[in-house]
């Protein structure tokens, strides 16, 4: 959790005094609790300092790049870290691909000085996830190398339109790393042609991987326990605010609808994305599918970018998904429930009976609706509508304006 | 019998617009729809003690829940409910609530000034009310208990299409936290909500006679998800997924969709009308050179 002030203050400066004071025993002497606490006040910091107009990347391109070293094997997360950050990383992907429809990652693994690419560039989480539960048969040696991974993550994505954002993630557990060159001449490179990196530390800050992020744009952290990883790692769910020399452009894309050929002379074909696939799952005969507008291959799910032709296909639900990154939810105004108690008994939203232990309530700007806590987080989490804007005619109407119209 | 019994949620949504073309036609509809409504929930209640019932009125100026009653419309009243005519406490209850949550909501809104004559119901926001109200009974359920939840909506509306991002946003919150919608549509086809039950596993009806409305609810939705495998209900609609292109509004194939805000056009134009970002527009393409034949003399 370090802060990028430039003012940072040091031990001797008495900039850090009794910091043990910020962690607090709760009534049955847990610490759970406090780091609970630490980690909802970072949560609402960060919603704060979001806003609705910064132009956002939404075509993503990451690389994830893990650590697979000597101390991944280490036991402070349990079971070993390799295993702990395997487990968030199922997660991660599929929260990241369900969040970023027409986003794509890849995925790198180092150790024994080598960098490895274990995961393609591509838009299909299944894959990914399949490579990642397999690095458990994979064993941890070796030192890292960092500058072997910045590169070869640096080769695919030089490649890419320059209106894509290019990003990579770093999870690094050790405090060293083995390269071959100078990495200040990779780190220039990266930031010449706009490569976002992040990097979050298991063990404690390497001024290194700081640097990195600080001259890239990305964003540093270290974690305290699994839960604060699982919160840095879902951090970078969100996309980042788009790089200024990111170019605008109409990116032409296929919107193919589902057809089912019936009758005596449907033809059973094999859809392109398994027709490659060795294993015997997937590649079903099947007379069904989605047929690209310009050649005509077929696929069996979307989005997917078409092998024969090279557009991309997606369906209107996917665009969908990531609307609501470019119209969120204003902030609700926190109130303290004390002042609010004789006006207001119940939430707007769940109808939950606001009781001693709810000591503030949240107002929404627009339609001065009250809610409660659970409500709150629920609906800047996962639902983007405020319910009380939402039924109220004068209120509906100006969201309407400003969002996109629709079909 | 050690079997946990899962608790099935019932959230209805009823559509109570006075501008819905059914009740400016003949206002005792609304009658029959409520009496239909309250039938049917009060057979999803006899279906088993653990199960739980909902219910909202969408109405033109607000979104009121009828059932369970909001405390403040009967103040400090004890609910004791002695038996009518041999019906079951719990139905009378269920019964005499919202026929008197209702009653209270149309005085409230017949004592405020009309909103204009033509105005659509806000579906989406009452769709998100219900989604916190079942994400708050989740959070209550004491652990080892499993729910499954639904939502039914009953309309007679038309399609809406200014509520488009507040729908897409419900629509795939539900099928995050495994919410069902069902659709049980009076008057016409309504392709949002079509779409809403595709992408949640619902099930879309539309009724050709209003006066079937209580058998055509008992047959397709009453019987909850899970077991809903096992029976054979309405084939699912298909769904349109391609999108509409926002100068003209037809339905495309290919189309050219901005970077930035992500809306889509049929063809190239130089300028997005939405974010009014400016595009660079595709030079020509780089001539290769031509690579020269070595002569073999």
């Amino acid at each position: 959790m370090a802060e990028e002030e430039e003012g940072k203050e040091y031990r001797w400066e008495t900039g850090y005094e009794k910091t043990w004071e910020a962690i607090q025993e709760d009534d049955e002497g847990l610490l759970e609790g406090s780091v609970a606490e630490i980690i909802q006040r970072a949560k609402r910091k960060r919603q704060a300092e979001r806003h609705g107009n910064t132009r956002l990347g939404m075509m993503r391109h990451l690389f994830l790049v893990i650590d697979n070293s000597d101390c991944m094997s280490n036991q402070d997360l349990k079971p070993t870290r390799q295993l702990c950050t395997i487990k968030l990383l199922e997660g991660f992907i599929d929260e990241f691909f369900d969040q970023n429809p027409i986003s794509q990652m890849g995925i790198i693994i180092t150790k024994s000085k080598r960098a490895e690419k274990i995961s393609e560039l591509a838009g299909n989480p299944r894959k990914h996830i399949k490579a990642v539960q397999q690095l458990t048969q994979v064993a941890c040696s070796g030192e890292p190398s960092l500058q072997n991974a910045l590169e070869l993550a640096l080769r695919s994505l030089r490649m890419l339109p320059s209106h894509a954002s290019r990003e990579i993630l770093i999870l690094m557990g050790s405090l060293t790393t083995c390269d071959p060159g100078d990495i200040s001449v990779t780190v220039q490179n990266l930031k010449a042609q706009g490569v976002r990196c992040s990097v979050i530390a298991l063990a404690a800050e390497v001024h290194i991987c700081h640097k990195l992020c600080r001259e890239t744009g990305g964003l540093f952290g270290v974690i305290l326990d699994d839960c604060h990883f699982r919160d840095q790692l879902f951090q970078h769910i969100d996309p980042p605010p788009a790089a200024t020399f990111l170019d605008s452009s109409l990116i032409k894309m296929g919107f193919p609808h589902h057809l089912m050929q019936e009758g005596k002379e449907a033809s059973l074909t094999m859809c392109m994305c398994h027709v490659d696939s060795t294993d015997g799952e997937g590649g079903r005969l099947n007379s069904g599918g989605y047929f690209c507008p310009q050649c005509c291959s077929k696929y069996c799910e979307l989005p997917v970018e078409c092998k024969a032709c090279g557009l991309t296909l997606v369906s209107a639900p996917h665009l969908a998904r990531s609307y609501h990154h470019l119209f969120p939810v204003d902030n609700f105004k926190e109130l303290e429930f004390r002042d609010m108690q004789d006006k207001i008994e119940l939430c707007f939203a769940c109808q939950k009976r606001f009781g001693e232990h709810d000591k503030h309530v949240y107002e929404c700007g627009t339609c001065s609706r009250i809610f409660c806590l659970e409500c709150d987080m629920f609906i800047h989490d996962l639902l983007h509508t405020c319910p009380g804007c939402a039924t109220n005619h004068s209120t509906s109407q100006s969201m309407s304006n400003d969002s996109v119209p629709p079909r | 019998m050690n079997e946990e019994v899962e608790t099935s949620l019932l959230v209805i949504v009823l559509d109570t617009n006075p501008a819905q073309r059914l009740l400016r036609e003949r206002t005792h509809n609304l009658t029959q729809c409520l009496e239909s409504v309250i039938a049917f929930a009060n057979s999803h209640l006899m279906l088993k003690s653990a199960n739980r019932l909902a219910m909202l009125a969408c109405h033109s100026r607000s979104t009121e829940f009828l059932f369970p009653p909001p405390p403040a419309a009967f103040g400090t009243q004890a609910a004791m409910l002695r038996q009518v005519d041999g019906q079951y406490e719990l139905f009378t209850h269920v019964e005499k609530t919202i026929r008197q949550s209702l009653q209270q909501l149309l005085m409230r809104d017949t004592k405020s000034e009309p909103v204009g004559s033509a105005c659509e119901s806000l579906l989406a926001g009452a769709l998100a009310m219900a989604l916190c109200y079942i994400h708050r009974l989740e959070q209550d359920l004491s652990s080892g208990r499993n729910m499954n939840s639904r939502i039914l909506v009953v309309t007679g509306s038309a399609d809406s299409a200014s509520q488009y991002m507040s729908y897409m946003n419900v629509f795939f919150t539900a099928q995050k936290q495994n919410v069902t919608l069902d659709v049980c549509s009076m008057e016409q086809d309504m392709s949002l909500l079509q779409q809403g039950c595709d992408i949640t596993g619902g099930l879309y009806l539309r009724i050709p006679q209003l006066q079937g409305l209580l058998q055509y609810l008992l047959w397709v939705f009453l019987p909850e998800p899970p077991i809903r495998k096992k029976l054979v209900l309405p084939p699912p609609v298909k769904v349109d997924y391609r999108a509409a292109c926002f100068c003209h509004r037809e339905l495309i194939d290919i189309g050219f969709v901005c970077s930035v805000c992500l809306s889509i056009f049929c063809k190239f134009s130089p300028i997005c009308t939405t974010c009014h970002t400016v595009f660079r527009s595709p030079g020509p393409l780089p001539i290769k050179p031509k690579k020269r034949k070595i002569k073999l003399n």
